[in-house]
């Protein structure tokens, strides 16, 4: 999930905002960048990259340039692990990238487009299994290592620097790895791959576990796994994507502070929905269909939590033929429904699917743009795309 | 700590392996040679002893090697067969001398065996270890008999004994064996750690094999590089099938020529729709026997599906001279979070006068009481009443590129979680049960369910009834999604005998889901009084 602090903005009043959103680099502004970025995963045979693309007002992606980090990465893993992760708090405008092979975090500054800064765990967090997810806020980032299921904490430094600082190893309650993870405000949340859930408190920095730690209702029922997180703004409530046979999502109230045992949603029957965003505005949250090359997209009510169904794309442009998986979600606008809708398109090489959005009186589309999608030649499997600047919760 | 986490270790260690071990293994076959059938071991006045060496090494292309190994006066052998009679004692010295210079193996894995009683050598399992467990003989789960969850043999230990007698009522039929490590488990049999085991009497049940000349082969299994998903390279009897890459494992018959072959499906992961082509066309095919157990009455079909564990045993006719023949294993689809199995020419029938010095012909019927269908274990167990009626099933998770990261087989009300070593039996049982199982494919992936210790009477399939079969694995089709029925099998699990008291495993047999915990315990209890 991408961070902001700056959240509050968005309660005042337009002007205030306007006139602020220069000094905070919150807003999109012709001297302010926009890009998404991806984490190429190339495997160790060649050194890895993030690809940074332009985002034109129409939402078509242009391809600006490719950063290698000097370092591998494995070409695939978790659908729900976020590679790349983007801060943007005024002072700094930052991405951050994992290293899957190297277990290295790089943190490349978006003025320059060039590393500014890197670090390693402990010697047990890698991510050469299934990757390193990210996740962040100004002061801390997150990285998930899939090889021995632990959680690195890194502070973050000026300049787009990290300093690790400690990692715990966690696991689910059927020996499950750390597979999603997301922070909000003092509170992070992750997923394993067994089908449990658990909540940790981070407002020392290093998470502590909430004791929730807890099957979720779907898992119970069997054969649904949470795997990707989202968290709204408000904080109420943690909305899973499952890895399942159908479209389904999990939602838990964790008003208290904990996580609740979870309502489960089934919203359609397209194969497998790792991965999910909620939508600025917090009307829709995307699903990616992770197995059947589609994009869904459903009615989120923020007040209740409940969610209804809406609309689901075709087949994306290449699925099969050029492309084997739809993986992680980036939206082109910080408001609204979040314009268009990218999705990172696992293949060799690899794309970004882009797909445009219409809301309107309970009922939604959702439809490939034409030039869609746009290829990633640096990256034989992508899984992890994000937007800068990130959506403001 | 995890299992997945030992997996990853193990072939982390595996996949660079090559870099220090030097070779151990005898060499195996060319490409394109004429298929011989592996050195056979008889019993002896009712014993067959003998000395294995387990060892390891990494051949010229990369691929790792675990050999079991007997010594003759012309050298060292792999993997031979071993024959024996109903009644007969198998006497077998296993010695593990796995060589390894990488810390990782020898320091052992993180496996908690706390709490776990200790058969044979002491220690931490690991990818060194070994042990043998033999598949679809129905003896009891006791140290030096067959029991996979205690028995470690550890490098460079003396010999451990197996030391057991084939029950007198067993069915004639192949049988085989394989390291059960759990973790390492298929590691060692991809490297070609198997073989076949024979309990003679086949042509005194299915008098149709009496004379023929057999065939035994086993179908193995080996990957290069472990993290890439299958379908992986196919063997028989150690010499590769991989036409047109390479030339084809070359078979030999008579033209027009009855053989009886016994086929041993030794991979790790490969469902094998069987077929014998003449001109491109499928041939009929005599099922003498599947699992080891023989078919109440013989039947013919084109296409004998083995499961990966599974074992087919025929009739093929050769065709006239001028045909050109081949032995396949189809296609197969193991659903869309499955490795592909792909078509493979296992071998090219060659038509010649010389039916082969390397094969063997069935031996005379040893004298004693007649075998039959009918006097043969689990022969009544149709007509029993089922004391007990549990459902179980697979499930998985997939949550990435690289496949499922879950295997769980579950029994239904229990909470899914995957094997431990340490773990306590989910299913209580007694001597004298009887009991129907329910056994389902929840994943998106087809399975192989495998029982350690006792054959299974297969009752229905997808919920409709079977012809009689007992079986001891059986593929479960993956599940078609929404809207579909999950598939299932039905079967019959006779716990009267008093020797299975003990704890033993059920499990997928597709190595890695067994290695990643897709297994439980099964504690059969003394009978009531």
């Amino acid at each position: 999930m991408r961070i902001s602090l700056r959240s509050w903005f968005a309660y005042l009043t337009p002007l205030l905002v306007v006139g602020l959103c220069f000094v905070s680099g919150f807003a999109v502004g012709a001297d302010h960048p926009h890009y998404v970025v991806t984490n190429d995963d190339v495997p160790p045979s060649l050194a890895t990259s993030v690809t940074f693309y332009t985002v034109a007002t129409n939402g078509q992606l242009t391809m600006k340039t490719k950063v290698l980090t000097g370092r591998g990465g494995i070409g695939g893993g978790y659908f729900a692990a976020n590679r790349v992760t983007v801060v943007d708090s005024g002072n700094a405008e930052c991405v951050y990238a994992s290293d899957a092979q190297t277990g290295e975090i790089q943190g490349i500054s978006v003025k320059t487009l060039e590393i500014a800064g890197h670090a390693n765990g402990s010697k047990k967090d890698t991510g050469a299994s299934n990757g390193i997810g990210l996740a962040m806020n100004a002061q801390y980032l997150y990285a998930s290592f899939t090889d021995f299921s632990t959680i690195g904490t890194f502070q973050v430094l000026p300049g787009c620097k990290l300093k690790f600082v400690s990692d715990i190893t966690v696991a689910g309650l059927q020996s499950g790895i750390v597979d999603g993870m997301v922070i909000h405000g003092d509170m992070m949340v992750v997923t394993y791959g067994d089908g449990s859930i658990e909540s940790f408190n981070i407002s020392a920095g290093v998470p502590v576990s909430n004791g929730d730690e807890q099957n979720s209702t779907g898992s119970r029922r069997g054969n649904t796994y949470p795997s990707g997180i989202d968290i709204t703004q408000d904080g109420h409530y943690a909305i899973f994507g499952d890895t399942s046979p159908f479209t389904i999502v999990e939602v838990s109230d964790i008003s208290s502070g904990k996580l609740t045992p979870t309502v489960v949603y089934r919203l359609g029957n397209a194969l497998n929905s790792s991965n999910v965003l909620l939508s600025p505005d917090e009307t829709l949250l995307y699903i990616s269909n992770n197995q059947s090359g589609k994009l869904t997209a459903v009615f989120f009510d923020k007040t209740t939590g409940k969610l209804s169904k809406g609309c689901v794309s075709r087949a994306l442009k290449g699925f099969v033929t050029d492309w084997s998986y739809t993986a992680s979600l980036a939206l082109e606008k910080t408001t609204g429904t979040g314009g268009m809708v990218y999705v990172a398109e696992f293949g060799a090489p690899s794309s970004i699917g882009e797909i445009e959005v219409t809301s309107s009186g309970g009922k939604c589309t959702l439809t490939e743009s034409s030039k869609s999608p746009i290829a990633d030649p640096n990256s034989p499997g992508l899984l992890s795309i994000g937007a800068f600047p990130p959506r403001p919760f | 700590m995890r299992s997945a986490f030992r997996y990853l270790l193990a072939i982390l260690l595996c996949g660079f392996s090559f870099v220090t071990v030097q070779a151990q293994c005898p060499a195996r076959p060319d490409s394109g040679t004429v298929v011989k059938d592996a050195l056979t071991l008889d019993s002896v006045n009712g014993v067959l002893n003998a000395d294995f060496t387990m060892k390891h090494s990494v051949d010229t292309a990369g691929f790792n090697h675990y050999c079991y190994i007997y010594d003759t006066a012309k050298g060292e052998v792999e993997a031979p067969t071993l024959r024996l009679n109903q009644g007969d004692h198998l006497v077998l010295d296993v010695k593990d001398r796995i060589e390894s210079t990488d810390e990782g193996e020898t320091s052992g894995m993180e496996m908690d065996m706390s709490g776990a009683p200790v058969c044979g050598d002491t220690g931490t399992p690991t990818l060194a270890s070994t042990n043998v467990h033999f598949h679809g003989l129905n003896v009891p789960p006791v140290c030096h008999q067959d029991d996979v969850l205690t028995t470690l043999i550890q490098p460079n230990k003396p010999a451990f004994r197996f030391d057991m007698q084939i029950p007198k009522d067993e069915p004639p039929g192949l049988y085989w064996y394989h390291p059960h490590i759990h973790g390492f488990t298929e590691f060692q049999v991809n490297g070609g750690a198997a073989g076949a085991l024979i309990v003679e009497g086949m042509e005194k049940v299915r008098p149709e094999v009496k004379g023929l000349t057999q065939r035994v082969f086993t179908i193995r299994q080996q990957y290069l590089v472990p993290w890439i998903p299958g379908p992986y390279q196919l063997t028989i009897n150690f010499q590769v099938a991989a036409s047109p890459s390479f030339p084809a494992p070359i078979i030999q018959m008579k033209p027009g020529e009855k053989q009886f072959w016994r086929v041993v499906n030794a991979t790790i992961q490969d469902f094998m729709p069987l077929q014998v082509w003449f001109n491109g066309n499928p041939q009929k095919l005599e099922v003498i026997a599947l699992d080891g157990y023989p078919l109440a009455k013989p039947r013919t079909q084109e296409t004998i599906l083995v499961p990966p564990a599974g074992r087919a045993e025929f009739i093929v006719q050769a065709p006239p001279e001028g045909t050109q023949a081949e032995f396949i294993s189809l296609g197969y689809s193991t659903g869309p979070t499955g490795n592909p199995d792909l078509e493979q020419e296992l071998g090219s029938i060659q038509l010649t006068s010389d039916d082969g010095t390397q094969t063997a012909a069935t031996k005379p019927a040893q004298p004693g009481p007649p075998v039959t269908t009918e006097n043969i274990k689990f022969a009544d167990l149709e007509k029993q009443k089922p004391t007990t009626l549990r459902k179980l099933y697979f499930s998985e998770e997939f949550g990435g590129t690289n496949g499922p990261i879950q295997f769980y087989i579950t029994v239904d009300g229990q909470k899914q979680k995957v094997f431990e070593a340490n773990e306590k039996p989910v299913i209580t049982t007694h001597v004298g049960a009887v009991e129907d199982w329910i056994i389902e494919n929840h994943a998106l992936e087809t399975h192989a369910f495998h029982i350690h210790q006792i054959h299974f009477l297969l009752l229905e399939v997808d919920g409709k009834p079977v012809p009689t079969e007992l079986r001891d694995t059986y593929e479960i089709p993956f599940w078609e999604g929404p809207g579909h029925p999950y598939h299932s099998i039905k079967g019959r699990f006779d716990f009267r005998d008093p020797t299975i008291a003990g704890t033993f495993v059920f499990h997928c047999h597709i190595l890695l889901h067994e290695d990643l915990g897709m297994m439980h315990k099964i504690l059969v209890l003394p009978k009531e009084e």
